[in-house]
């Protein structure tokens, strides 16, 4: 399985010359299951780059949808693929009370906020919302939970083989209880990146940021790496960036982040800030542990 | 996988940081979560006693009627809220684990989500003086 980063920002896209090398553009990942098949993790912003760069594709591409705020779909409409009409596009995301997901992504793909209607798009699209917590696509399993976030929120996990990542961008597991206090069941979305090759979560803010956005739906820096920890996942991406945080920022929240996680008694190599074009193999851990490991999470 | 629905997590959660006396079941009214104050009114911590089967938290702590009578099962409005799923509300008494009775007042509201039903919250109010607990 692998991984490619085309957008690690949260909230909002963030382009400029601060936020270069870690990149401006909002949660978009995609992933290359062991037989090609491509699956989207979130249609931030950075999903009008991959798919420039994904051209026609003979294929279904599927979209797994964390939630619906903004910097989750913004890219949607900006897809190449959704204008090709030989595409076809599976989009999959959480179900709601008050309208089926077709209709809650045509609010913002309609007017006032867009030129073109969901009905317009040349592409063969369907939508798709996750009432299992379990299915398949192509060669991996998929599982997704509801996760502790404003509004219904999905984390998945990607098993493939013997590889497995975890995806949980917009969290907050520590939530009105210290981690450390909780027994495991009662951790929003552990299960889900419970011995993970690969986690990428959320972790917006700094321990001094998190007490003035207690209860926004995102973890701070200790806090995602005491989920991750507790999870025992065996690399981890630190993800969803927040906007005021420059590059020289989340250089230094990355050095913290390693020195942190080598007390937590992992390998400091093994957790990173996700960067914009990073390309990642995700592996089982027997393969990983072989001297021909996959090298740690490195910028393209 | 094997995590609790987020629903009762996030209610877990809020009951913790409650100084009103509460409490967490799940479908078959097992108590799975109460908080510090239903403890220092329960004399005992959840930390100590874990997830209780309805049978043995009922054996307990009761409750019972002014009489001293144990009340049946299916007049709980914990049971209401699990069976009806619906709110319930009930006035009854507890025996702590020290002996000690308490006169109080119960609500419970079920929690649903969109898989489904997946327990109830019992938030609970002494009625009156409330004796003491001795000190732990």
């Amino acid at each position: 399985m692998k991984v490619k980063v085309w957008g690690a920002r949260g909230s909002i896209p963030t382009p400029g010359p601060d936020t270069m090398r870690y990149g401006g553009n909002t949660s978009c990942v995609e992933v290359t299951l062991s037989d090609g098949t491509i699956v989207v993790l979130d249609a931030g912003t950075g999903i009008r780059t991959m798919g420039l760069a994904l051209g026609v594709v003979d294929r279904p591409v599927t979209i797994l949808l964390t939630h619906l705020h903004l910097d989750h779909i913004q890219g949607l409409m900006f897809f190449a693929p959704c204008f090709h009409p030989d595409s076809e596009i599976v989009i999959w995301g959480p179900p709601a009370n008050d309208a089926p997901l077709r209709d809650r992504i045509a609010r913002y793909i309609s007017a006032p906020l867009s030129p073109v209607e969901v009905r317009e798009l040349p592409c063969r699209v369907s939508f798709c919302e996750v009432q299992a917590n379990e299915w398949q696509i192509g060669p991996a399993t998929v599982h997704a939970h509801a996760v502790s976030h404003r509004g219904p929120t999905l984390g998945y996990r990607v098993e493939d083989g013997d590889a497995t990542l975890a995806y949980i961008p917009d969290h907050e597991p520590a939530l009105g209880a210290a981690i450390e206090t909780l027994e495991d069941e009662w951790i929003s979305g552990l299960e889900l990146a419970r011995g993970a090759d690969l986690l990428i979560h959320d972790a917006q803010y700094t321990d001094a940021e998190y007490p003035d956005h207690l209860g926004w739906g995102h973890s701070s820096l200790s806090d995602a790496l005491a989920f991750g920890a507790r999870a025992q996942a065996a690399r981890m991406l630190l993800f969803h960036h927040e906007p005021l945080h420059d590059d020289a920022t989340l250089d230094a929240l990355g050095a913290e982040a390693r020195r942190r996680w080598q007390v937590l008694g992992g390998d400091p190599q093994q957790v990173a800030m996700a960067q914009e074009g990073m390309e990642l193999v995700v592996s089982g851990r027997r393969r990983r542990d072989a001297p021909a490991a996959a090298p740690p999470p490195r910028a393209a | 996988m094997s995590g609790r629905p987020l629903q009762l997590i996030l209610a877990r959660n809020l009951l913790s940081s409650l100084s009103t006396p509460a409490l967490l079941a799940d479908v078959e009214g097992n108590v799975l979560f109460f908080n510090d104050p239903a403890g220092s009114m329960l004399g005992r911590r959840y930390e100590e006693t874990g997830k209780m089967l309805a049978a043995d938290w009922t054996a307990t702590f009761g409750p019972f009627d002014d009489d001293g009578q144990p009340i049946a099962f299916s007049d709980l409005p914990l049971t209401a809220a699990l069976r009806g799923t619906r709110p319930a509300h009930a006035g009854f008494r507890i025996r702590s684990a020290t002996g000690v009775e308490h006169e109080i007042e119960a609500s419970a509201l079920p929690i649903v989500g969109d898989s489904g039903f997946h327990g109830a919250m019992v938030v609970f109010w002494t009625v009156g003086e409330d004796p003491l607990e001795p000190a732990p």
